[in-house]
């Protein structure tokens, strides 16, 4: 080709903007005690030009290519990461072999663990330098993580070592951390949101002759949604904390399929009444499931040994946190709306309906596993 | 707790809902046979014959520059075929042993240039071309370069005077395709367009490459004075020379959906969703006629501004201004993206999605350096005059 018009091709491609995934690897840390583990995803392309997957010469790699390579991958990769904890150099040893999708292709994922002595590190150092040789744009996004919460850095040519403090936060500052979560997951749970609102909404009115009339006094009400609430709080602590202290676990797939079933179900109970006066008791019985519900996510962050009860017991303490405060919006609002068609026609009926719904469809979701919205 | 809350109504609980994005976790393939990625190409394709040719030679003579700056040009040039950025990686690793000084081969010096322009590192790339014109006052690159940044700069006066001294040393065509780059875009792009139409056919036979810049050239020239049929002739023999060239697609593209033909646009462009010019394209062409891949486009448009923020890069924010403004909506955001990239590029494009911005915003005084630039420039297209207008009307 002629080097003339290449040149020329200067004046074209300036103005253009260009692509911008250039070449990353994601890698995570976690430690939680003496135990250090790892996660790095990298993307194939890469891969495959400092490596060579493709072993057919297709253009394609398979997952049969990428299985076959391991070896090579693992000591390609591990030969260019060290992880030190207080100074000395942890052993990596390679776990599963995954992959996941990122915005620019497929990446394979390998998960490792750190031998580190077997002590709990006060300070972790990173030193990488992946890719650096074949291309330096490459950029390792790292994400340090410990008791729940995570710091992130970049490592380039320029800076390929990043330090990280891993001392232990103070037992107030865990405290307040889950407590911000329990809230924080109540605020974003729309399922228990839902669940909690359709089993409100009945509150400010009372069941006559099978047809709900508004509540005459606010008392009547409040001390309906005091036992609704009550009951519900009640036994979701007390799963919560028997599954969070692993006394008894629950198939996911169940609980989150029957968290939704009771959804639809106190949802219909307003259209159609079967339960009125003691929803108190559908509040106790499933609020026992719920409590499974939270308790999956408080694995999911991870709870610190030395402080599990601690832990345990702000993030119970959020999510009513984040209850009441839900119920206090919606109570005094509904208490002022009761009497009017908007609130019965629009808020309660078509409320209920809506939300029987989409727990409908997150039933059918959850026990299916199949997704029905995108 | 936010008590935004307080105002939570069952149906917003509902709309919230069924937004949660459904979070990427890794998997196991189901079998060997499972095809996880798709390669650019195949290892028996001539660009990766040629590739690794290329690359043996480097690796046999690691200090010779000539065999480097070959190598190095070649992954250049793929990065802008393709718009695929880690081709430009590649091109850092294979001149990175050459410093840049006096000392170096001009030719390396100009990829040094032209790799700094690429990280819109601006000054240094000005400087490693100058160092290149040191020692090789003639060379081509080196000052064509320094026009393109003079021009992304709006520096019009320092682009004439490079063009001037390209002048005494180019072909009559390179010389009239730089003053006539100036001349389309400070008010006179329909005497820019006769003179360089005129240069083409007076030069007789031209290389396809040539053809191709300067054919690009003519179409958004006409399509500048609003000559659309001129500029759709221009654009499809540009096309029918049969290169890969990410700008060529981006610019018709860009016709195409100010044309309203987006369904044009969704087979020109359906394969080239690597580069992210081409996706943000796609994805506004198949919004606009409503078909379901349209959100998947958007969806992975968006995560990859957000994988680029994680590095911590800020090279493509005419594009995320563009993004966040026609495809998410957030005028407010799309302004804040747009007015910091105007401060380091100044062409009509980027002065485009600022002022869109600003009109969207109800912002005028936001534009004020883009507002200026029309004036100044005399700049012709249609739509950013209009737009200008509208946006000099409006009461802040």
């Amino acid at each position: 080709m002629n080097t003339k018009f290449l040149i020329f091709l200067a004046f074209l491609f300036s103005a253009a903007a260009h692509a911008h995934k250039p070449s990353d690897s994601y890698l995570a840390l976690s430690v939680e005690g003496a135990s250090v583990r790892g996660q790095w995803d990298i993307a194939l392309r890469d891969l495959e030009f400092a490596l060579g997957l493709d072993s057919d010469g297709n253009g394609e790699i398979t997952w049969g290519e990428l299985k076959s390579k391991r070896k090579e991958v693992e000591s390609y990769a591990f030969s260019r990461l060290n992880v030190f904890s207080d100074g000395k150099s942890c052993a990596l040893s390679a776990a599963d072999l995954l992959v996941d999708d990122h915005s620019d292709g497929t990446y394979a994922v390998m998960r490792f663990d750190a031998d580190c002595g077997g002590r709990a590190p006060a300070s972790v150092e990173v030193a990488y330098s992946l890719f650096f040789d074949i291309d330096p744009t490459h950029r390792g996004l790292l994400r340090f993580e410990r008791g729940g919460t995570a710091q992130t850095g970049v490592l380039s040519p320029e800076r390929p070592k990043l330090a990280f403090r891993a001392g232990e936060s103070s037992p107030l500052a865990q405290f307040t951390d889950y407590l911000r979560e329990g809230v924080w997951h109540i605020w974003i749970g729309f399922d228990h949101i839902l669940f909690l609102i359709s089993l409100l909404l009945p509150s400010v009115l009372i069941l006559k002759n099978r047809t709900w009339k508004p509540a005459e006094r606010f008392r009547d009400t409040f001390w309906d949604v005091l036992k609704v609430v009550t009951s519900f709080t009640i036994a979701h602590s007390i799963t919560l904390s028997l599954a969070a202290l692993s006394v008894i676990s629950l198939p996911s797939r169940l609980v989150e399929s029957t968290i939704a079933l009771s959804v639809v179900l106190a949802a219909l109970n307003n259209l159609k009444p079967v339960v009125a006066e003691r929803r108190w008791a559908v509040a106790f019985a499933f609020g026992l499931i719920h409590g499974f519900g939270f308790a999956s996510v408080l694995a999911d962050l991870g709870l610190p040994q030395g402080t599990l009860l601690l832990a345990l017991v702000g993030f119970n303490l959020g999510v009513e946190v984040g209850q009441l405060a839900i119920v206090s919006a919606f109570l005094p609002l509904a208490y002022l709306l009761r009497r009017s068609g908007f609130y019965r026609g629009v808020v309660f009926t078509g409320g209920s309906a809506a939300i029987a719904l989409v727990a409908l469809v997150w039933l059918a979701e959850r026990s299916l596993d199949v997704k029905l919205w995108p | 707790m936010n008590f935004r809350c307080l105002s939570v109504s069952v149906l917003s609980a509902i709309a919230l809902a069924t937004s949660q994005p459904a979070a990427a976790a890794p998997y196991l393939p189901k079998d060997d046979t499972v095809v996880l990625e798709t390669l650019p190409g195949k290892p028996s394709d001539p660009t990766a014959t040629e590739l690794r040719s290329m690359r043996a030679a480097v690796a046999a003579a690691p200090t010779d520059a000539e065999a480097a700056a070959r190598l190095a040009l070649r992954y250049f040039e793929l990065a802008m075929e393709q718009g695929d950025p880690r081709y430009v990686g590649y091109a850092e690793a294979v001149i990175r042993p050459w410093p840049e000084n006096a000392t170096t081969a001009a030719e390396l010096l100009v990829l040094h240039g032209k790799l700094r322009q690429y990280r819109h590192d601006f000054a240094h790339a000005m400087a490693d071309f100058d160092l290149a014109l040191k020692s090789d006052p003639a060379n081509f690159g080196a000052r064509a370069w320094r026009v393109a940044i003079l021009m992304v700069r709006a520096d019009y006066a320092g682009a004439r005077r490079e063009c001037d001294l390209l002048a005494q040393y180019a072909s009559e065509l390179q010389a009239v395709a730089c003053s006539t780059y100036v001349d389309a875009t400070t008010g006179n792009a329909r005497p820019a367009y006769a003179r360089l139409l005129a240069a083409l056919a007076r030069a007789g036979e031209v290389d396809p490459g040539h053809q191709l810049w300067i054919l690009t050239r003519l179409a958004e020239m006409a399509w500048r004075f609003g000559d659309a049929g001129a500029a759709e002739r221009h654009f499809r023999s540009a096309l029918a020379l049969g290169f890969d060239d990410n700008f060529l697609l981006a610019a018709y593209a860009d016709f195409l959906l100010e044309q309203g033909r987006a369904a044009e646009v969704v087979p020109l462009l359906r394969k080239w969703s690597r580069s992210d010019t081409l996706l943000l394209r796609l994805a506004l062409a198949t919004r606009a006629l409503k078909q379901p891949e349209g959100e998947k486009y958007v969806r992975t448009l968006g995560d990859r501004f957000a994988d680029a923020g994680l590095r911590g890069e800020k090279l493509h924010l005419q594009e995320e201004a563009r993004f966040l403004l026609d495809l998410k909506g957030d005028a407010r955001a799309a302004l804040a993206a747009a007015s910091e990239n105007y401060r380091t590029q100044r062409e009509p494009r980027d002065a485009q999605v600022l002022i869109d911005a600003a009109l969207a915003a109800r912002d005028p005084a936001a534009a004020t350096p883009a507002l200026q630039w029309v004036e100044a420039s005399g700049f012709e297209a249609k739509r950013l005059r209009d737009a200008a207008s509208q946006l000099k009307a409006m009461k802040p």
